[in-house]
C-alpha cells in the first residue's frame, strides 16, 4: 500500500503528445478513477504509473520511491487489462500463481495465497480449468486474482469491465468496491464510462487532450466542475450550454436572458462572452417551480420529443420559434434546444407550448474564451441592489 | 436464338433423349443442362446445333466446361500422383538396391535380385555408420538450438519492437539469405584453418576444421534469416497485453518472450526449427569440406555413405540401405513435430 505521486508527467510520441504535464497526488488506499474520452491519454497515464510507458518527462512515485526508470516488475504494481490479458496456454492456477513462482515463494505459500485470493474473487473449484473454459466475468475475476495474489502496493485497472456485458459490469462494479473496501490497496481505475467513475471511486481525475482537467471527489466533478470540458463530460444526459453575453445587469443569450450582476463576477467584465451551462434536472416547468428558491424569469419554450426512461422523462425544448430539432444537432450545444428532466407523473406532450423556469442555484457560468468555471449558483447574484453574499466562486 | 425447328433446341425438349448419347464417357447421370445453368442453358442453345457430330475430345471439353470441378480434380489426382511418384519411387529403388546382394546389382527391374536385409546389418560393421549419425544428429541438434535462440531474440525485435532502421535491417538479413553459400566457403575454410591461441584448449590444435563449431556456425549463420523471418511473423502476432501483464506481473521482456511469447508461438517455432533441422542434416557443401570425413573428427552422414565408396569396389548396396537409415531420424523428427504443431495451433487458437 503506498500513494502515488505524478510530477508533470508528459507523454510525447513522434507528433502527438498523449498526456501534457499531468500532476498529481492519490494518497494511500484511495480509489482514484481516471475518466476523459477515447485517446484523451488515461491509459497512457496509467501506463507510465506501470511502467509500460516511460514519460517523455516526469517522474513517478510510488511510497517515497522514484520509480521513474524502474521495470514493471519493480515497482510493486499489479495491474487488470481491458482485454484481460489471461496466458491462454496456463490453467487457473498457473494464471494466478505466474507473479508468484517468479518469485521467490515456497509451494506451500504459492498455494495458500492462489487458494486465498480465489476465494476472494469467488473462484473455488476453477483452478484446474483453462481460460477457454470459463465465461467473461470468470476471466475477469481470474485476471483480479492474478493481480491480488501479490499483494501489491498499487493496483492499476485499464477498462476492465469494458468487455463484460452491461449486466455483469454491473455486478463486478460492486464486487470491485467490496474488494477495495476490503484489500484497502490504492487502486487507479481507468474507465470511459462516467458511470463506473461516479459510482466507484473517493475521487475522479478527469482527463481531456492529455491535460488534468479536475481531480476531486465524483460529486465534486459533478455539482462544481471546474470547466465547461467537465461539465459536459461528467452526467448523463449532458448538461445544457447556451451561449451569451455579459450586459449592464444580465446575461444576454439567444432566446432568454438571466438577470445577473455582473460586476460581481470574478475575472469578467460587462461585454465579455459567457457560457451558461445547466442540468437537465434543474430546468422546471414553472408550474412546479414554487419549490425553488430562486428562478430565472421564464422562458417559453415548445416540447419536441420526449423520451420516457422510466424514471424520470427527457423532454427535449425547442427555445426560438420556428426552429426545427435538428437529428444532427446535439441538443447540449445546440442554441435553441434545452433538455429537460421531469418526473415521470408530470402531464407533459411532444409539440406542446409550455414555460420553464432555472434553477438559479444550479446555474454554472464559465468563460466562453477558457472554458473555466467562474460561479457554480447565481442565487444572489440578481443585481446591485440585491446585496446578497455571492456563492462561492472557484 | 431460339430456333423453333429445331427438335433438339432445349427450350423446346425437356426430355434427355437426345442427350443419352452424350453423356457416352461420363458418369452416366442424365446430363440436364439446365440443373447446372442458371441461365436455363441460354449458353448451350447455340452449340447444341453441332452437338450430333461431336467427337469424343469435343464431348469431354464441353463436359468440362459445364463441370469445371470435374477437371479440377482430376489435375489433382495427376499431381498427386505424379508428386508421390517422383518422391517415393526412389525411396523403393533405394530399398530394391539395399536388399540385393552385393554383386548381382546389375539387373533389378522392380524386384531386388535376391533378398539380403543383413546389409543393414553390414553397413555398421564396414565401417562405423552410427557415430557419422551421431556427427550429423549433434551437428543438426546444435545448429536448430542455435538458430532457434538467435532468431527468437531477433524476431522479438523485429516482431514487437518500434526502432529506426527496422524494415531495412530486416530486408538486410533476408538479402543476406540470398548469397550463396559457395561465396563464403574459401573465406571460412581459410579462417578455420587458421590457428587461434585462445581456441587451443578447446580444439587441441586452435583450429576450427575438424570440429562441429565449422560445421555449426556457417551453417546457422545461413539458414537463420529464414528462421528470423517465420518467428517474427509469429511474434508479432502475440497481443501486446499479454506481454505487458507478463512484464508488470514480474518477468522482464527476455523473460515475457520465453515464458509466454514463445510458448504461445509454439507452431511457428516447431516450423522453423524442423525446417533447420533438416536443412542442416541435409546439407552438403559444408558438410563435405569442413572435416576430413573421419568419423573421429566429426564428419557426418554424408561422408559416412561416401565411405563405402572404395578405390576397388563400390558397395552400391551399402549406400543404398545407409541412405535409407540416414532418413529415418528425420522422418521421426517430422512426425512428432508435425503433432506439435497441430496441437500447437490448438492451443494458439486460444484468445486472451
Amino acid at each position: 500500500m503506498a500513494r502515488v505521486q505524478l510530477e508533470h508527467i508528459t507523454k510525447r510520441y513522434d507528433d502527438v503528445t498523449a498526456v501534457d504535464d499531468v500532476s498529481m497526488e492519490i494518497e494511500d488506499g484511495e480509489f482514484v478513477t481516471f475518466v476523459g474520452p477515447s485517446g484523451c491519454g488515461k491509459s497512457t497515464t496509467m501506463e507510465t504509473v506501470a511502467g509500460l510507458t516511460q514519460p517523455t518527462e516526469g517522474q513517478v512515485y510510488i511510497g517515497d520511491d522514484d520509480v521513474t526508470n524502474l521495470a514493471p516488475k519493480d515497482r510493486g504494481v499489479a495491474m487488470v487489462f481491458q482485454n484481460i490479458a489471461l496466458f491462454p496456454h496456463m490453467d487457473v492456477f498457473e494464471n494466478i500463481s505466474f507473479g508468484l513462482r517468479l518469485r521467490t515463494y515456497d509451494d506451500e505459500e504459492v498455494h495458500r495465497r492462489v487458494e486465498q485470493a480465489a476465494d476472494i474473487v469467488q473462484l473455488e473449484g476453477m483452478l484446474d480449468r483453462m481460460p477457454d473454459e470459463l465465461s467473461g466475468g470468470q476471466r475477469q475475476r481470474v485476471a483480479i486474482a492474478r493481480a491480488i495474489v501479490r499483494n501489491p502496493d498499487v493496483f492499476l485497472m485499464d477498462e476492465p469491465l469494458a468487455n463484460l456485458d452491461a449486466k455483469l459490469r454491473v455486478h463486478m462494479r460492486t464486487e470491485l468496491q467490496r474488494l477495495h473496501r476490503e484489500l484497502g490497496t490504492t487502486i487507479i481505475y481507468v474507465t470511459h464510462d462516467q458511470a463506473e467513475a461516479m459510482t466507484m471511486s473517493n475521487r475522479i481525475a478527469v482527463l481531456n487532450e492529455g491535460r488534468l482537467q479536475q481531480l476531486a471527489p465524483p460529486l465534486t466533478c459533478y455539482n462544481e466542475p471546474a470547466n465547461r470540458f467537465v461539465a459536459g463530460f461528467i452526467g448523463s444526459p449532458s448538461m445544457n450550454f447556451a451561449e451569451g453575453k455579459l450586459v449592464e445587469g444580465g446575461l444576454e443569450t439567444e432566446n432568454f436572458t438571466v438577470d445577473l450582476d455582473a460586476a460581481r463576477l470574478p475575472g469578467v467584465t460587462v461585454g465579455d462572452a459567457v457560457t451558461l451551462g445547466i442540468r437537465p434536472e434543474d430546468v422546471h416547468l414553472t408550474q412546479y417551480a414554487d419549490s425553488l428558491a430562486a428562478s430565472t424569469d421564464q422562458i417559453d419554450a415548445r416540447t419536441d420529443v420526449l423520451e420516457p426512461m422510466g424514471d424520470e422523462v427527457f423532454v427535449y425544448l425547442l427555445l426560438a420559434e420556428g426552429a426545427a430539432g435538428s437529428m444532427e444537432e446535439d441538443p447540449a450545444t445546440s442554441p435553441n434546444q434545452l433538455l429537460m428532466s421531469v418526473t415521470p407523473d408530470t402531464e407533459i406532450e411532444a409539440d406542446q407550448d409550455v414555460n420553464v423556469v432555472l434553477d438559479r442555484s444550479k446555474i454554472h457560468l464559465f468563460d466562453a474564451a477558457t472554458g473555466e468555471a467562474l460561479v457554480h449558483g447565481i442565487t444572489g447574484l440578481e443585481g446591485p441592489e440585491s446585496g446578497t453574499a455571492p456563492t462561492e466562486a472557484e | 436464338m431460339t430456333d423453333p425447328t429445331d427438335s433438339t433446341d432445349p427450350t423446346t425438349t425437356t426430355d434427355s433423349s437426345d442427350t443419352s448419347g452424350i453423356d457416352d464417357g461420363s458418369d452416366g447421370q442424365p446430363r440436364d443442362p439446365t440443373l447446372h445453368r442458371p441461365d436455363g442453358g441460354a449458353v448451350l442453345e447455340d452449340d447444341r446445333d453441332a452437338d450430333l457430330d461431336r467427337g469424343p475430345f469435343q464431348q469431354w471439353v464441353s463436359d468440362s466446361i459445364s463441370h469445371p470441378e470435374r477437371v479440377y480434380r482430376a489435375m489433382f489426382y495427376v499431381a498427386a500422383i505424379f508428386f508421390l511418384f517422383t518422391t517415393l519411387f526412389p525411396f523403393y529403388w533405394l530399398l530394391m538396391v539395399a536388399l540385393t546382394p552385393e554383386g548381382q546389382l546389375q539387373d533389378i527391374v522392380f524386384t531386388p535380385n535376391g533378398f539380403n536385409p543383413g546389409a543393414f546389418v553390414e553397413v555398421f560393421q564396414v565401417i562405423p555408420f552410427h557415430i557419422y549419425m551421431f556427427n550429423s544428429f549433434v551437428i543438426a541438434l546444435a545448429s536448430t538450438i542455435v538458430v532457434l535462440v538467435i532468431a527468437s531474440l531477433a524476431g522479438y525485435a523485429f516482431g514487437r519492437l518500434e526502432f529506426p532502421g527496422r524494415t531495412p535491417l530486416m530486408l538486410l538479413v533476408l538479402v543476406i539469405s540470398f548469397f550463396p553459400p559457395a561465396a563464403f566457403f574459401i573465406p571460412l575454410n581459410d579462417l578455420f584453418n587458421t590457428s587461434f591461441a585462445i581456441l587451443r584448449p578447446i580444439t587441441g590444435d586452435g583450429t576450427l576444421y575438424n570440429t562441429p563449431f565449422a560445421l555449426v556456425t556457417p551453417l546457422s549463420a545461413i539458414f537463420m534469416p529464414l528462421a528470423i523471418f517465420i518467428l517474427t511473423t509469429f511474434y508479432s502476432q502475440i497481443p501486446d497485453g499479454l506481454e505487458d501483464a507478463a512484464r508488470v506481473e514480474g518477468t522482464t521482456r527476455l523473460g515475457a518472450l520465453f515464458r509466454v511469447i514463445i510458448p504461445l508461438s509454439a507452431p511457428g517455432v516447431a516450423t522453423a526449427g524442423v525446417l533447420t533441422f533438416i536443412a542442416v542434416y541435409n546439407e552438403f557443401f559444408f558438410s563435405f569440406l569442413m572435416t576430413d570425413g573421419q568419423p573421429e573428427n566429426w564428419a557426418p552422414i554424408l561422408d559416412g555413405i561416401l565411405a563405402y565408396q572404395g578405390q576397388y569396389q563400390v558397395l552400391y548396396n551399402l549406400m543404398a540401405a545407409a541412405s535409407i537409415l540416414g532418413v529415418i531420424p528425420v522422418a521421426i523428427l517430422v512426425v512428432i513435430a508435425q503433432e506439435k504443431i497441430v496441437s500447437g495451433l490448438t492451443a494458439g487458437a486460444l484468445k486472451e
